[in-house]
């Protein structure tokens, strides 16, 4: 990630509107962009347009900006906004939030562990594939007010904090809604493997 | 380590709410040593926390690919188009 104070300069640079200054921004923060509108959205045609509305509306109210140290996490705001307009949940706010309750295991006898350790994946192209595909479906599956959160903690690895101050949201609440969230995808994998491992069961 | 808890009392619905920030290292020392404490006592809830901590690996290694270069062309002269229209 880019110095403070390369953000320092180069919000210095656009706000003077010095050439080249739009392709500085779009060459420090587009593909961070990119991406997290590719994970949170999960295609690319709406990862493009996240991406071009984010750069261009960001750019024109970055002149505003007093402080450079807020530019990252100013900038997740607006691209967390057009990932929820583009799933046209234009709220921060879910629905209702999901219970604990919902999410707590039985105490009956659940199979053990059935999600594979990441760590002792084989080194095996189609498994690798077939892997990130369950966990895409799983994340894609969560509601958006708690995608956000999953994504910006556990994919872009911002910090509670940064999430709170991107999102507008108290820090208790950006806790409860990833915990919600790593249970939601936990409790999706689960059953994803458990299928699995019952087809082969009765093949 | 099992047989002498019962999983599904109130310790481990308590629990339950924890465990990420358990695992973000965001507990306080007090309350990380009830979640230890319990562990080692609860194989259900050892296999839960497992469980969870597998799914929050498989999501941050979840990756996207790079900005496609024809992407970013397009932005630059989506803006170049904008300035010269204003």
């Amino acid at each position: 990630m880019a110095s403070s104070f390369d953000n320092v300069e180069l919000l210095s640079r656009i706000r003077a509107d010095a050439p080249g200054a739009f392709d500085a921004f779009v060459a420090r923060f587009g593909g961070r962009i990119y991406a997290f509108g590719l994970k949170f959205c999960g295609e690319r045609e709406d990862a493009k347009d996240v991406l071009q509305d984010t750069l261009i509306q960001a750019y024109k109210s970055l002149r505003e900006l007093e402080h450079a140290d807020a530019m990252t996490s100013w900038l997740y705001r607006v691209a967390a906004n057009a990932c929820l307009m583009k799933r046209r949940k234009g709220k921060f706010a879910p629905e209702r939030e999901i219970s604990l309750e919902e999410l707590l295991p039985g105490p009956g006898k659940e199979a053990r562990v059935q999600i594979p350790d990441p760590a002792a994946t084989p080194h095996d192209d189609a498994v690798r594939a077939e892997t990130k595909a369950r966990v895409r479906k799983a994340i894609g599956d969560l509601p958006p007010a708690y995608r956000i959160v999953l994504v910006m903690r556990d994919m872009e690895q911002l910090s509670t904090q940064e999430v709170a101050a991107a999102l507008g949201l108290e820090i208790s609440a950006v806790k409860m809604r990833l915990h919600r969230a790593r249970l939601m995808v936990r409790k999706t994998l689960e059953a994803s493997y458990a299928a699995e491992l019952g087809a082969k069961g009765r093949a | 380590m099992s047989g002498h808890h019962a999983h599904g009392g109130p310790e481990c619905v308590a629990l339950f709410a924890k465990l990420s920030e358990y695992l973000d290292d965001e507990l306080e020392p007090g309350a990380c040593a009830d979640v230890e404490d319990h562990m080692a006592d609860c194989e259900r809830c050892r296999e839960f926390l497992e469980s969870l901590r597998r799914a929050v690996a498989h999501v941050a290694a979840t990756d996207a690919p790079e900005l496609p270069e024809d992407l970013k062309r397009d932005i630059l002269s989506a803006y170049g188009r904008t300035r010269e229209s204003s």
